[in-house]
Parts: C-alpha cells; sequence; structure tokens
C-alpha cells in the first residue's frame, strides 16, 4: 500500500462545546478516487477545512506525506493541497484567466505575463471543458461554468491532492460526463482526489474508497467493491432518536390549511401539496433544494405562480407577507440573526412586532397591555431574564424562541417553519419539538421544513421530500423512515433502477 | 447597540435611546456656562433666545432627518428643499390668496411630495438612500436656477412673517414652532405603530419585512415625513430672512446630519430618537456661535467648526461596536 499523501489522525473539533468531529481519522492515497459521504451536518465540511488547513483540529493530526505538519491554506497549498469549495470562491469582476492564475500569476520582469497566463488557462479550460473566452468576466457565467472555473484554478498549480466539495451539484449532465472523464484522468496520473457528493450514482462510478461519516464518527471506512447504494444509505443513517420527541397522537383533520396545484417560486416548480389543519408536514431533502423557495413563496415573501391555490378557504396565492399573515400564516425563518430577530432592539419589542406591524400606522400604542403581553409570552416560552436586553445578549436557542413567540399574539392558523432547531443546543430542540405538536393538536397547521431527518421521522404525520424544486415523493405514516428519506433525496431509487 | 450594556439593563422597554441625550444636553449646559463666564453678552437672555430661534430651524429639519435615519437611511435633499420652500412661496403667492395659507399649503404639498418621490426611488426602484436623495438635490438646484433665476426673492406673507419674527409672551413663535414639532415627532416615535416599524425597519429590513411590516409604506412616509419638515424649516428660514435666495437651505444638510448623530441617534439605523436631536441642535448653533465671536477669518472660523463638530462626534456620537 502507498503512503498516503495527505492523511488526517484521530482528529476532533468542537465548536463552541458541540462536538463535530469525534475522531476522525481518513488517509488519501495517490492514483485513488476517495469518497466522503455524510448526511448534513455529519462534519464533511469540517473535516474538508481541517484536510485543507482553513480550520486547525482541537486533537489528533495531519500527517503530509506520514509528517506531522501543523497545516495552514499557504502551507497546504505548498504542498500541493487544493480544494474546490461549493461556496465558490471567485472573483467575479476578474476574467477567467485571472480567476484561474490569481496568486500565481506568471511573472516576466517583475510584471504579469498575460501571454503565459492566457496560455495555461487556455489549456486549463480545455481539460475542464469549458469553451467560453478567457477574457470574459467571471460575473457573466453561470453558477455551472463557474463550478468548472474553479476547478481549472484547483488544477493551475498542479495539486497532488484535490478535494472536490460537491463538484457537480451546479453541472449539467454533459458537463458532469466531461468532470468524471477528468477525474478518471488525474486518478491515472497519480493525483490523490476527495470527492463529496450526495449523487450516489456518481459515486458508485468513479470512487474506489469510502469514508461515512455519521455525527461526527466514521461508521464506514473502506472499499467500495461490492458495495450497493442501499448500503451505503444505511451507513449515513439510523441514529437513535432518544427522548428528543415528545410522543403524539395523529390530530390530522381531511380539510386542508393550505392546497396548491402547480405551484412554483424561485427554483420551485409543479409542486402539488397540501396542509392539513392538525398535522405537521415535513419538508425533506438535501440543503438548497427548494425548500426555503417554497416556504417564502406560500408566505407571499418572494414571487410565486399557481394554478389553483386555497388559503384558509380562500382561493389565490397571499402574493404579500402582509396578506398572508391577515389569511393566518406565520413564517419562522432557519437564518434568525439576519431574518428571525430584531438583534439590537429588546426581546420584548422584538415580540411585539408582528402585532405593530399591521393596522393603521397612527394607531396609537398602548405601554401598559404591551407590558403584560410580553412577559406572558416571555413566561409561556421560558424566556428568562430582563426583556428590556437587547435580544443579542440571548443564546441561539432563545433567540429561536422569540422569533416563535413574536407571532403568538396573531394567533397564527398555519405555521411554516424554516428548520427551526438548526444550532439551537438540546434542552430548546425539545421544548420545540414539544411545541409543534401542540400547535397541531390545537388545530393548526404546521409546516416544517428540516435539515434534520430525525425530525422528519419522528414529528411529523407526513413528509414531502424535494429533489431540485420538485417535490419527488410525499410519505405518510409507516412508510416515513430515515431510509426511505434519504434515499429519495439523493436519488438512490434511480441507482438501483438504473443498475 | 449605542448605549453602554450597563444602561442597557436598566432601560426599559421604550426607553432605547439610553443617556445619549441626555450626554449631548449636558454638554450644551456645560458650553453655556463656560462660555457665559468667559465671553461676555453670551450669557444675555436676548442672545441665548437668539441661539435657540436659529436652533428650531435645524431642529425641525432634524426631525426628518432624525426619522430617516432612525429607519436605516439619509436624506441629502433636506437643503434643497429648504430652498425650494424659500425660493417658492414667493413665486406662489397670488394676488386671490390674502391670507398666504394658499401659498403654504401648496409648498408643504410640493416638499412632501418631493420627500415620497425619493421615498418611491428608494423603495421601489432600489436606489440607494444617498445617491437618490443627492439626484433629487441636485436636480432641485438645478430646477431653482431656471425656475427663480439668481436673485434674492422678497415675500409678503403674514403668516410666514409671523413665524419667523412674532414673539408671544416674549418667547418666539419659531421656537414654539420647534416645541409642537419636537412633540409631534417623540409622541410618533414612541407611541405609534408606525415608529414601532421605523425602528424595525433601520434595524433590520429583512427581518421587519418577514414579520410584516410593508417595507415600501413605511419608506414612502419616512421621506414624505422629512420632506414635510423641510417645508416647515424653510418656511421658518424665510420668515426669519425676509427673502428667500438659491443656496439658503444648503449648510441645513450636514447641520440635520449632525444634529442627529450628536444627539445619539445610530447612523446604521434603528436605534435613536429625537429627543437627543433637540440638544444636539442647540449645540451645534452655540458652537458656530462661539466661534463667530472668535476673531478669525471666515476660511478658519468654518476650519474650527469642522474639528469642533469632529471632536464631539468623538465625545458622543461614536458608533458602538456591532455585532
Amino acid at each position: 500500500m502507498a503512503t498516503p499523501v495527505l492523511e488526517a489522525r484521530d482528529v476532533r473539533k468542537a465548536f463552541f462545546g458541540n462536538p463535530v468531529l469525534k475522531g476522525v481519522s481518513i488517509a488519501l492515497e495517490p492514483g485513488r478516487v476517495h469518497a466522503l459521504l455524510g448526511e448534513n451536518g455529519a462534519g464533511k465540511s469540517t473535516l474538508i477545512n481541517i484536510l485543507s488547513g482553513a480550520l486547525a483540529p482541537d486533537s489528533g493530526g495531519v500527517l503530509v506525506d506520514g509528517v506531522a505538519l501543523p497545516l495552514t491554506p499557504v502551507v497546504a497549498r505548498r504542498h500541493g493541497i487544493a480544494v474546490v469549495q461549493q461556496e465558490l470562491s471567485l472573483t467575479t469582476h476578474l476574467s477567467i484567466a485571472e480567476n484561474i492564475g490569481l496568486g500565481a500569476f506568471p511573472r516576466r520582469f517583475g510584471l504579469v505575463d498575460y501571454g503565459a497566463l492566457a496560455r495555461s488557462a487556455r489549456a486549463l479550460c480545455e481539460r475542464v471543458g469549458l469553451d467560453e473566452d478567457i477574457a470574459r468576466p467571471v460575473g457573466d457565467l453561470s453558477l455551472g461554468r463557474r463550478q468548472l472555473v474553479e476547478i481549472a484554478k484547483a488544477l493551475y498549480r498542479n495539486p497532488r491532492v484535490l478535494i472536490l466539495d460537491e463538484p457537480t451539484s451546479s453541472l449539467s449532465a454533459h458537463e458532469t460526463r466531461t468532470l468524471i472523464g477528468l477525474v478518471t484522468a488525474l486518478k491515472r496520473q497519480g493525483t490523490a482526489i476527495l470527492y463529496i457528493s450526495h449523487r450516489l450514482a456518481e459515486v458508485m462510478e468513479i470512487c474506489d474508497y469510502v469514508t461515512v461519516l455519521k455525527d461526527g464518527s466514521r461508521t464506514a471506512d473502506r472499499s467500495l467493491d461490492g458495495v450497493d447504494a442501499a448500503a451505503l444509505v444505511r451507513l449515513m443513517v439510523g441514529r437513535d432518536p432518544g427522548d428528543l420527541f415528545p410522543t403524539w397522537r395523529p390530530t390530522a383533520e381531511q380539510q386542508p390549511a393550505i392546497a396548491v396545484r402547480g405551484f412554483a417560486a424561485g427554483r420551485v416548480r409543479g409542486v402539488d401539496l397540501d396542509l392539513r389543519a392538525g398535522e405537521v408536514l415535513g419538508i425533506g431533502g438535501l440543503v438548497g433544494q427548494g425548500q426555503e423557495d417554497l416556504l417564502l413563496g406560500l408566505y407571499g415573501a418572494i414571487p410565486a405562480a399557481a394554478t389553483t391555490a386555497q388559503f384558509g378557504g380562500r382561493d389565490g396565492l397571499p402574493g404579500s407577507v402582509t396578506a398572508a399573515n391577515s389569511c393566518g400564516l406565520a413564517y419562522i425563518p432557519a437564518d434568525r440573526k439576519r431574518e428571525g430577530v430584531h438583534l439590537v432592539h429588546a426581546i420584548g419589542s422584538n415580540m411585539l412586532l408582528p402585532g405593530l406591524a399591521r393596522g393603521a400606522g397612527w394607531a396609537w400604542r398602548y405601554p401598559a397591555p404591551e407590558s403584560t403581553q410580553i412577559r406572558a409570552l416571555a413566561a409561556r416560552f421560558g424566556i428568562k431574564g430582563d426583556l428590556g436586553r437587547a435580544a443579542q445578549a440571548l443564546s441561539g436557542g432563545n433567540q429561536q424562541k422569540v422569533a416563535l413567540a413574536k407571532w403568538m399574539p396573531l394567533d397564527p392558523k398555519i405555521l411554516l417553519l424554516n428548520d427551526p432547531t438548526r444550532g439551537v443546543d438540546i434542552e430548546t430542540k425539545r421544548d420545540i419539538y414539544t411545541m409543534l405538536r401542540g400547535f397541531a393538536a390545537e388545530g393548526r397547521a404546521v409546516m416544517l421544513a428540516s435539515s434534520d431527518t430525525p425530525e422528519l421521522v419522528h414529528l411529523c404525520d407526513r413528509v414531502a421530500v424535494m429533489r431540485d424544486g420538485r417535490v419527488v415523493a410525499v410519505l405518510a405514516g409507516p412508510e416515513i423512515s430515515e431510509e426511505r428519506i434519504v434515499a429519495l433525496a439523493m436519488a438512490a431509487d434511480d441507482v438501483r433502477s438504473a443498475a | 447597540m449605542t448605549a453602554p450594556s450597563s444602561t442597557l439593563k436598566t432601560s426599559r422597554l421604550s426607553g432605547l435611546l439610553g443617556n445619549r441625550a441626555l450626554l449631548t444636553l449636558g454638554i450644551v449646559i456645560a458650553v453655556w456656562i463656560v462660555a457665559s463666564l468667559t465671553s461676555r453678552g453670551f450669557g444675555t437672555w436676548g442672545h441665548l433666545r437668539y441661539l435657540i430661534e436659529l436652533a428650531a430651524v435645524i431642529g425641525v429639519v432634524a426631525a426628518g432627518q432624525t426619522l430617516v435615519m432612525i429607519g436605516g437611511g439619509i436624506d441629502l435633499s433636506v437643503g434643497a428643499v429648504i430652498t425650494v420652500t424659500a425660493v417658492g412661496v414667493p413665486l406662489l403667492s397670488i394676488p386671490g390668496d390674502a391670507t398666504g395659507l394658499g401659498a403654504i399649503a401648496a409648498i408643504l404639498g410640493i416638499t412632501t411630495a418631493i420627500g415620497i418621490v425619493n421615498g418611491a426611488g428608494i423603495a421601489y426602484l432600489r436606489v440607494h438612500p444617498m445617491i437618490m436623495t443627492l439626484a433629487m438635490a441636485t436636480f432641485l438646484q438645478g430646477a431653482l436656477i431656471l425656475l427663480a433665476g439668481g436673485s434674492a426673492v422678497s415675500v409678503d406673507n403674514a403668516v410666514i412673517d409671523m413665524l419667523g419674527n412674532a414673539r408671544p409672551c416674549g418667547i418666539p413663535a419659531s421656537v414654539l414652532f420647534w416645541i409642537a414639532v419636537a412633540l409631534v415627532t417623540v409622541l410618533m416615535l414612541r407611541r405609534t405603530r408606525f415608529g414601532a416599524r421605523v425602528y424595525a425597519l433601520g434595524a433590520n429590513p429583512l427581518a421587519s419585512a418577514l414579520s410584516g411590516v410593508n417595507v415600501p409604506m413605511t419608506t414612502l412616509a419616512l421621506y414624505g415625513f422629512s420632506g414635510l419638515m423641510a417645508g416647515l424649516a424653510g418656511l421658518l428660514a424665510l420668515g426669519m430672512n425676509g427673502q428667500g435666495y438659491v443656496g439658503i437651505g444648503d449648510p441645513y444638510v450636514l447641520m440635520s446630519i449632525a444634529a442627529v448623530v450628536l444627539g445619539g441617534t445610530s447612523i446604521l439605523g434603528g436605534l435613536g430618537g429625537y429627543a437627543g436631536t433637540v440638544p444636539g441642535a442647540v449645540l451645534l448653533v452655540t458652537i458656530s456661535g462661539l466661534i463667530t465671536v472668535v476673531n478669525a477669518s471666515a476660511g478658519w472660523r468654518s476650519v474650527l467648526f469642522g474639528v469642533l463638530i469632529l471632536g464631539l462626534l468623538l465625545l458622543s456620537g461614536r458608533e458602538a461596536a456591532r455585532r
């Protein structure tokens, strides 16, 4: 067995006391395509950041050619480690060629040698299958094309280790084929490749070896020979839900609170969906498959269209947040610091805002009933301390409670929640779960988009799984399982039927 | 947050303005005491009354500016709007309008409309407030030169003359008018739903929109109010001067912004209040008054004024770091 070019041994990493990696080892060998799999939040990104020197592990070591090194991005680059990140790192105003050479321009007499840069850029574009004028600014290119520039940029430095984080997520089928050809060619040249993808078909096709992460631990590290897609999915899911979730009885009524047909908003297309009163409807899928656009579109915050739509017995889409609020809708956003709370304002003011946002502007405010209302809400949601403090003084979990509590005075009939438990401590998670089932029991309709699959399994009456802007399946009752949801989200069924 | 954390704990829900207003008031009182002791004639009733009269114009413009800045914007067109008012009233005065109230109503309607156009550009066309209001100011200045020529125009309007010069019970009418504007502004910010929306909009426009705040309408109302206030300030300035000329409003752009920031309103929006702007306006005229008595050329006086404003801002108006 060859010496690994890049290796992480027993690395641990925690953020704010939350362990993200709990002693993970991985070894990248030359001439091997190594797949790294895991659900959202399993620790893949953290591991990539440690391997590329962007993060230092709390304990454990990173070895380059068998030698332990304190790795920084500069050191990593010097040792030939290149990363193609999921969040693109290109400078949009610069040309394709300039982006490819950025930081290592060829020089002649102390000036940039644009001729040499153009020659190597042109050669690289050909290799990655990018047929664009290299003088074009990157900002003009589509997301998929930018991805190719990003890969060309990584190849410019002739890397010995190439880390590809979901390289095909925005590529067309044709571009994907070119990329797969490129990866195979690099492998033959002896490059070590770490390949992260949610597309199992690709992984089965080009990868030789696989490491699977689950909740920050390694659950598999083996050759891909004789492994099928279903087995990979099983390795990624299936943790003990513990007593995190409340027990609940189905209270769904037949009557839909929301019924849309042919719904489209943002990247969401052709969605037919019913949300019933008294149920929790989960929206599952990989991150960024249109879940947020679906919720925002229903809420009237982004432009949306539908062939037919009914909201609480009224025909038509609300079309604006104000109209949605008066239909009884409330929206709890995922990014609470940016979208959910007013950080510099008092906790109490935050909780009053939805109430004050409606009605005539000149309408008078009454401080006494307002403060009674605030105190009642804080008591109900367990928000302790002085309510005159700025909301930024609260923990993430308590901010989330404020983001939820502020809607209660409006008595919403339909709650749309976007990943409400992301980055929230266990205690608050349990509180939120209990509240959500409580809302359903009161006859309200709850739509819960979540990147946390156990949440969907243990809390929801039904789960709609989204992929690429569409609802690919709606699971109900006993059909709901982590395996089913993950398999649908990753199109593992297609793999099986294709095989 | 503009208030130190120790005061945040004790501040009431509606009392987010913290100590900035009091701090600015304290500086004003200190400056007045020191100036009265060292400069002959400064502490006389007549002189102090004159300072407050001058501050009234700034204070009224700054009422609109305070709202706009709490709402996360800025209005650089107030100077041009004041000029529009001062030049426009004489032009609009027609023989059939004996009381002169018709011309006043017309000009206030125009200035409010100018503000609403500013708001529409910002809310619907998504032009940055600085660009929108600066472009508006440039447009208005050009239009005024075309309409009025370069010469000063005198006004013969009883109401405006009264606003500028009457002194019921020894108190200038402009100051009484300022007190009324101040009461309305404070109540609007603290005790109406509109006020709550303005604070929310300035602190986080996205979260406000998702909470159901009608962001475009609130923006229109904000800039419309600022246009109205600049119009009212223009009436005061016209009354005091007796004539309007192109350029009469120019000093009030920086003055109104400085008064707002000296009063502790965050230039980032979302925090502050009019209670601080009032002493901020008084502080500004006091300082420029003190500089006038310094025996120096106009150039040096201007340099000194700029340095002093910067120094005062470092003392009281600096932005605290935000997370």
